[in-house]
């Protein structure tokens, strides 16, 4: 048995992470007892307590401004001291007495104002519910690309910088631990929770978590080289640039971005018709980087369903006048 | 100008941390042999000899405003553009009261205003932690300093904290403290304690704690009834310091899943008193317990039930929490932190006198 200074907590957190995760998906009354959970907090709420309803608000801003603050400025004065403050003490209450009154009055009307708004939403949702399938298009099919063979991992590790490194999505951890091994700081994100505790196993730093969020919230100038892999061949267009977008900022100067995806065109009939639109070659990659202000390279992986990576690396960060067209 | 220190807080109130803080700091500068005038925007029983702010001179050899919340005390700073130093608890965001207590909601919101304009008036700031800080710097006050809130933790915390039986035979006893208030989402504990409940059908959860506002404590009973686990859910209200130690020394693991801590003083309590600590990674949660505790990044219902499920079964881990807590909370101990906050004001004092 380990000593228990030996215990690390940060992995810890991140098992008991990836196993709930995990349960979550295998066990459906689970999932379903989180969803009822939720929904019960949110009757018994007002409707704008539970996050994400009703910012910005009319109702909002009525009840902001039904609020009356009864602590008014007082000033210092010479001279009549004790009669003013008398005065004041038995104006502060009165004014206090009637901003509680017209304080609850308010109060109570935006609680009905609220209450039949929704009423009036719930009404609506019903409503609509039959025709509504605007999200079944943004449903992905592909399934989640395997592991990278030996090869790449190790061309990954090669072309890894000395600064700290984010492997998104990090898998089982392989490209993880390669990097690890050369002395370098670096930890991953994976989501799916079963690859999670493979690489937890395995002994590397390795988070569950979405891997765009995680960039989105990374600190500014944080990391050294990150590495984009997985969830990147499965993202289209628009939110690959929102990902070079986040990578650029997230990344030091210098840095560098290692891209490791397979080639669209060289998928399945299968997964073509499954991922139209999802997912860019390796050049489009090198493309994209260089329009951002990076050097690119392709390094040739060869035996591998992974033929080549993008290693891009940023020397100065690009003026924010200069016309990326030019590059 | 007169030699004494001014601290300008809202109002002095028992069991309150920043007019403990404010106490501490009174004493310690006292010993120091400097005259400290306290002043208040509301005298209360507990801060009797305190100088309103309306007979404030501002005139002292230095002016440490004492910030959490929006006051008038603030404003006549702001109004007679007086130097200061800003010793910042940070401000809870409006949008958590604007629903359940609009009144407090627009406090907090002038508070967050008022701190802008104070930011010019700053000859230094003092943060409780580095999330405090961040905010301070970012608002473009360049001497920050971090000192952590003083506060005496009792003295036989130490005591309580060697023992490290697990008392989970009966299931185990789940505290949390703190206001009972939307930031520091109770909610969310009783959530995670209904599933915990099914791993653990002996279970109990015990919230120590004022309701604020009141609404929130009759929507926390609801929650809990609807869960079925009400009866297993223990409401203390505000308790005595006796009371409290009792309460620390009873339970298994401390659970947090506020969503925003400038500090997070009942962690530290929590450690000192030896208990392990789940919590959720929020705001200063994770500055404040380090490697001490098991910190999340998703406090999901069944994420923390497992978390506390495995804490309270894992005696290895738990032995490894309780160890290393109760280190860290030394971090916080008065010794220390009374002095890194006399290292902060000593300068200052020293080019004003």
């Amino acid at each position: 048995m380990p000593s228990p200074d030996l215990v690390d907590t940060e992995r810890v957190s991140a098992t008991i992470e990836a196993e709930a995760e995990k349960e979550r998906r295998q066990d459906g009354k689970i999932a379903q007892l989180e969803l009822t959970i939720e929904q019960t907090w949110a009757d018994i709420t007002p409707p704008e307590a539970v996050a994400g309803e009703g910012d910005g608000h009319l109702l909002d801003q009525a009840a902001s401004l039904a609020a009356l603050d009864p602590h008014v400025p007082i000033e210092s004065r010479r001279g009549l001291r004790g009669v003013k403050w008398l005065i004041r003490k038995l104006t502060y209450w009165y004014i206090r007495f009637l901003t509680d009154q017209f304080n609850v009055f308010a109060g109570l009307l935006i609680r009905h104002l609220r209450s039949l708004e929704a009423r009036l939403g719930h009404l609506e949702a019903a409503a609509s519910q039959p025709d509504d399938h605007s999200d079944s298009t943004t449903l992905v099919c592909l399934d989640d690309p395997p592991e990278p063979s030996p090869t790449v991992v190790s061309r990954v590790a090669e072309s890894a910088g000395s600064g700290p490194c984010l492997v998104l999505s990090g898998g089982e951890g392989a490209i993880v631990q390669a990097i690890g091994e050369r002395g370098i700081r670096v930890r991953g994100v994976e989501q799916d929770p079963d690859r999670v505790l493979a690489g937890l196993r395995r002994g590397v730093d390795i988070r569950p978590g979405d891997a765009f969020a995680h960039l989105a919230d990374a600190d500014t100038g944080g990391f050294g080289t990150i590495v984009l892999t997985g969830f990147v061949e499965k993202l289209s267009l628009v939110d690959l640039q929102g990902v070079i977008d986040q990578a650029s900022r997230t990344l030091m100067n210098p840095g560098r971005i290692i891209v490791v995806v397979a080639d669209p065109a060289n998928r399945s009939r299968v997964d073509t018709d499954l991922g139209s639109g999802l997912g860019i070659s390796p050049i489009t990659w090198r493309h994209l980087l260089e329009r951002a202000g990076f050097d690119a390279r392709l390094e040739p992986c060869p035996d591998s369903r992974i033929a080549e990576i993008v290693v891009a690396h940023r020397t100065a960060i690009p003026s924010v006048d200069s016309n990326p067209s030019q590059s | 100008m007169s030699s004494a220190v001014d601290i300008l807080i809202p109002q002095m109130a028992t069991g309150d941390a920043t007019s403990n803080h404010t106490r501490l700091i009174q004493e310690l500068l006292e010993e120091k042999g400097i005259e400290v005038r306290i002043v208040v925007e509301r005298k209360t029983r507990s801060g009797n000899a305190a100088i309103p702010i309306d007979k404030w001179r501002a005139d002292g050899q230095v002016s440490i405003l004492q910030h959490s919340i929006g006051s008038e005390v603030a404003q006549q700073v702001i109004r007679r553009k007086t130097p200061v130093v800003l010793n910042y608890h940070n401000i809870t965001p409006s949008s958590f009261f604007d629903v359940w207590q609009p009144e407090l909601a627009k406090s907090v919101a002038r508070g967050r205003m008022q701190l802008g304009q104070l930011a010019a008036l700053t000859v230094r700031g003092i943060a409780d932690s580095e999330f405090n800080a961040q905010e301070l710097r970012e608002l473009g006050i360049e001497d920050v300093v971090v000192s952590p809130v003083l506060w005496q933790i009792s003295s036989s915390a130490v005591q309580a904290g060697l023992s490290s039986d697990m008392a989970s035979e009966d299931g185990g006893t789940v505290l949390f403290v703190g206001r009972l208030a939307p930031n520091k989402c109770q909610h969310d504990l009783i959530a995670a304690f209904a599933v915990l409940s099914r791993f653990r059908p002996q279970a109990r959860l015990v919230l120590v704690g004022d309701a604020s506002p009141p609404q929130y404590l009759q929507s926390l009973k609801s929650l809990a009834r609807e869960l079925g686990v009400y009866d297993q859910v223990v409401f203390t209200g505000k308790v005595s310091d006796k009371s409290l130690l009792q309460w620390y020394r009873k339970s298994d693991v401390f659970a947090c899943a506020s969503e925003h801590e400038g500090f997070g003083v009942p962690l530290v309590e929590a450690m000192a008193h030896g208990l392990p600590v789940v919590a959720y990674d929020a705001a200063a949660v994770a500055e404040t317990v380090g490697n001490s505790g098991i910190v999340l990044r998703d406090k999901r219902p069944l994420t923390l039930a497992m978390a506390l499920h495995r804490v309270l079964g894992d005696g290895q881990l738990n032995q490894c929490l309780r160890d290393r807590g109760i280190r860290s909370a030394q971090r916080f101990d008065i010794s220390v932190t009374r002095e890194q906050m006399w290292i902060a004001l000593k300068d200052l004092l020293d080019a004003a006198a």
